[in-house]
């Protein structure tokens, strides 16, 4: 880590000031954008809340609020929705049993939420028992997203056994594409998103054994440009967040050596607004929770010093899969 | 705070003027939101004040997903003919704890396995109240509350519901057209459609539905003229075509009815979507998605198949010529060479192990000798591109990666894949893409082993 200590004040991570911006996300209230986000509003503290983990300040955020937020968001069908008053849908479920599983209080949905069986009874209805794969809601709409955020809850609340496992992984194989990628759908363009999902979904039942590991890890490696950000598909623009998914995926393979460290460091760190803090999609642009969360993840699988380390699967600080998880991790 | 892409940060802080303008602004857009949530508590699905407020909303924000359903909830309670309600009579209302202590609509709750009767309207069908509370009226669409309203009649208004649904069809649809252009990597507005065309397969008589189906194919062209690499439209691309496809044509009075394959039409398309732009990797994923099928429905014999390979491979190399650093033409022409050099049943991962069918090969019956003369040929011609563009690093990657794909066919003598030329061309990779050397450092471990 010797280069680092040389990087010029710029290049270093600004952790009071990405800090003080998730504290104060909830404090925006006078802007038009805060209201018209208001259906990301439960990601949006799972987002925060990851990063300030990784970022080693968990009390930033009061834990109390947070839990009675989350489960303000709870529906009778024990599905999640983004705040009060918005329909259930797995994404904001997921974000629920996530930021549950990080504060460690599932025992606050057994006393008062609606207890995790029906949030896994919730999940498991949305698989589609034909294909294996999962809706989103009640309205139907399929992807891998949904699959992978299925597996994601139910195996942190420990209820695998609630959908057909088998079903869904030979959905993720015939989504997978010449290129070594996975696409949204069977026959969908491969794109690093979606093969984030689709890795991260089998390395939790363990069923990594269909994975063509040297033709993904070429393809996800071709990924970094030469001003060291990563982009999500063949001849498109780079993105921090796919630092994200194009690592996660890397590392769930073992081949984050194929890529530069020190230039996806430097493109990441030069995304941030060191005064007022968080980090954008690219240099000099409006930054936002969800690429702050991203541009840390980032750092933190290429072992950038001071953060806390983020599991490649889950998403969440490893600290916390091993305490739910224990030895299967 | 959400997701924000490619906006410049700017450090002016709002003037007052700007900031009371937020302010206005978020008053209007929360009065609209708590109007709605007071109707949504009441389980008022079937007030058409309702519906016009998801029109309001959803116009100001296509991604406050509940808008949208709520809107189809409303059309299910209200304005849809009962025959096609019935099919999301459970979603007539949410199934949360708001909805609890509450009824859901006639329409939904007392499914009535004779679709001749009709519920009552909820209302009276009222002209729109133009100008009500000061917003714009909703011209371009047709009220969908006056839909399929019509009188109580006997069980031969079939007809007379599906004409009232086909429009209510129409009028959805064309709301989120604008919606669709100006955001067209919101899921939801795709996924609302889907649910309507859905909608039409299940009520419509075949012939009307293909016309819905067809002219999304176009709508979908436009998208992809207007962003080539949107993967929404791709993937729903993939998905109308399937629809189509499934839903058969009816001649008059001809009992039979033939579904009809649009991979010709489909594989045409990727190949004008490559005229106009050969870096759109989409185009060429989706082409090589096509080709298996293209040929098994054209009843291609083994000679139609190698020249097929031929032809495919040609058109990469055009490519090439001019755009050695181009990913996707290598990543297509990288294809066409796994056809190549891969044998089926052959061990090689995900082919042959856990009872898993082989997936097909564009021609399965090449000789060794035909498939090392392809190989041959190619690598001849990427060698030629040295000679212009000795830098393209893509270059050196496909002469390596087919370099060893060869060696892997067996039985080689040739020195197509000769070890010390290899190594020269990893020594290039190093050189000219130091970015991935770590990549560079295994491939060398694994080619001296």
């Amino acid at each position: 880590m010797a280069q680092l200590q040389n990087l010029p004040d710029e290049l270093q991570l600004a952790t009071e000031a990405h800090v003080k911006y998730i504290q104060n996300l909830d404090s925006r209230k006078d802007e038009y954008e805060y209201w018209l986000t208001e259906h990301l509003r439960l990601n949006g503290v799972y987002w925060g809340l990851t990063a300030l983990y990784l970022l080693k300040k968990p009390e930033a955020l009061p834990r109390d609020a947070t839990i009675d937020f989350v489960l303000s968001c709870q529906h009778e069908n024990g599905g999640f929705g983004a705040a009060p008053g918005h329909d259930a849908h797995m994404l904001y479920t997921v974000s629920a049993v996530q930021i549950l599983a990080l504060i460690d209080a599932f025992d606050e949905l057994e006393k008062r939420g609606k207890g995790k069986a029906a949030v896994g009874k919730f999940i498991a209805d949305l698989q589609n028992r034909e294909t294996g794969t999962f809706a989103g809601d009640e309205w139907g709409e399929e992807d891998t997203r949904f699959l992978y955020g299925a597996f994601n809850a139910l195996s942190l609340m420990g209820l695998l056994d609630l959908v057909n496992v088998d079903k869904a992984v030979n959905h993720i194989e015939a989504c997978a594409n010449f290129d070594g990628g996975y696409g949204l759908t069977p026959g969908a363009e491969s794109h690093s998103g979606q093969i984030f999902t689709c890795l991260a979904a089998l390395s939790i039942v363990g069923r990594m054994e269909s994975v063509e590991a040297d033709k993904l890890g070429k393809w996800l490696s071709e990924r970094q440009l030469p001003n060291g950000g990563l982009n999500g598909r063949p001849e498109k623009q780079e993105d921090v967040c796919y630092s994200w998914w194009v690592l996660s995926s890397l590392a769930m393979i073992n081949r984050t050596h194929w890529i530069d460290r020190n230039a996806l460091f430097g493109f990441i760190l030069r995304c941030q607004d060191t005064e007022k803090g968080g980090i954008s999609d690219r240099p000099g642009n409006m930054v936002d929770v969800w690429h702050t969360l991203f541009g840390l993840t980032g750092l933190s699988l290429l072992g950038y010093p001071g953060l806390d380390e983020i599991d490649p699967v889950y998403c969440l600080p490893k600290s916390t899969t091993q305490r739910i998880l224990g030895s299967k991790k | 705070m959400a997701s924000t892409h490619g906006i410049a940060r700017t450090n002016r802080s709002r003037t007052d003027e700007q900031r009371q303008q937020d302010l206005d602004r978020i008053q209007k857009y929360r009065d609209l939101d708590d109007q709605i949530q007071l109707h949504v508590k009441q389980s008022n699905y079937s007030d058409p004040t309702l519906f016009h407020l998801t029109t309001k909303i959803l116009r100001l924000n296509p991604e406050y997903y509940t808008i949208w359903n709520v809107r189809r909830r409303c059309l299910i309670s209200g304005s849809l003919s009962k025959r096609s309600a019935g099919l999301w009579r459970s979603k007539a209302s949410p199934s949360t704890s708001r909805s609890v202590t509450t009824k859901p609509s006639c329409a939904a709750s007392s499914p009535s396995p004779s679709a001749a009767t009709r519920p009552a309207p909820a209302t009276s069908p009222s002209p729109k109240k133009a100008g009500e509370s000061g917003t714009i009226p909703d011209e371009e669409e047709a009220d969908p509350c006056n839909a399929g309203k019509e009188e109580e009649k006997d069980g031969d208004d079939e007809e007379a519901d599906i004409a009232a649904d086909t429009s209510l069809v129409q009028s959805e649809l064309a709301f989120t057209i604008p919606l669709l252009i100006e955001f067209p990597k919101c899921y939801w507005v795709w996924g609302y459609r889907s649910f309507f065309l859905s909608l039409c397969d299940a009520i419509l008589p075949a012939g009307a539905a293909r016309d819905f189906w067809a002219a999304e194919l176009a709508l979908d062209s436009k998208m992809l003229t207007k962003d080539r690499r949107n993967f929404h439209a791709w993937s729903y691309r993939r998905f109308i075509v399937s629809a189509l496809e499934s839903t058969t044509t009816k001649n008059d009075g001809d009992e039979s009815a033939k579904a009809k394959s649009m991979t010709e039409s489909e594989f045409a398309y990727t190949y004008s979507m490559i005229k106009v732009d050969l870096s759109n990797f989409s185009a060429w994923h989706n082409r090589s998605n096509l080709a298996l099928r293209l040929l098994d429905e054209r009843g291609a014999d083994d000679a139609a198949r190698k020249k097929f390979l031929d032809q495919e491979l040609e058109l990469a190399r055009e490519g090439l010529n001019v755009g050695p650093e181009d990913q996707s033409l290598w990543y297509y022409h990288q294809f066409l060479m796994d056809q190549i050099t891969t044998t089926v049943g052959a061990s090689s991962k995900g082919v042959g192990e856990n009872g898993k069918e082989a997936k097909g090969l564009i021609a399965p019956n090449l000789s060794l000798a035909d498939r090392r003369d392809f190989v041959d040929r190619e690598v001849a011609e990427i060698k030629d591109l040295l000679e212009d563009y000795a830098d393209a690093k893509l270059i050196y990657e496909a002469l390596l990666e087919y370099g060893i794909a060869y060696r892997a066919m067996g039985e080689s003598d040739a020195d197509t894949a000769n070890q010390d030329e290899m190594m020269a061309w990893l020594a290039k990779l190093k050189e000219l893409d130091p970015l991935r050397r770590g990549r560079w450092d295994d491939l060398e471990k694994s080619l001296q082993a």
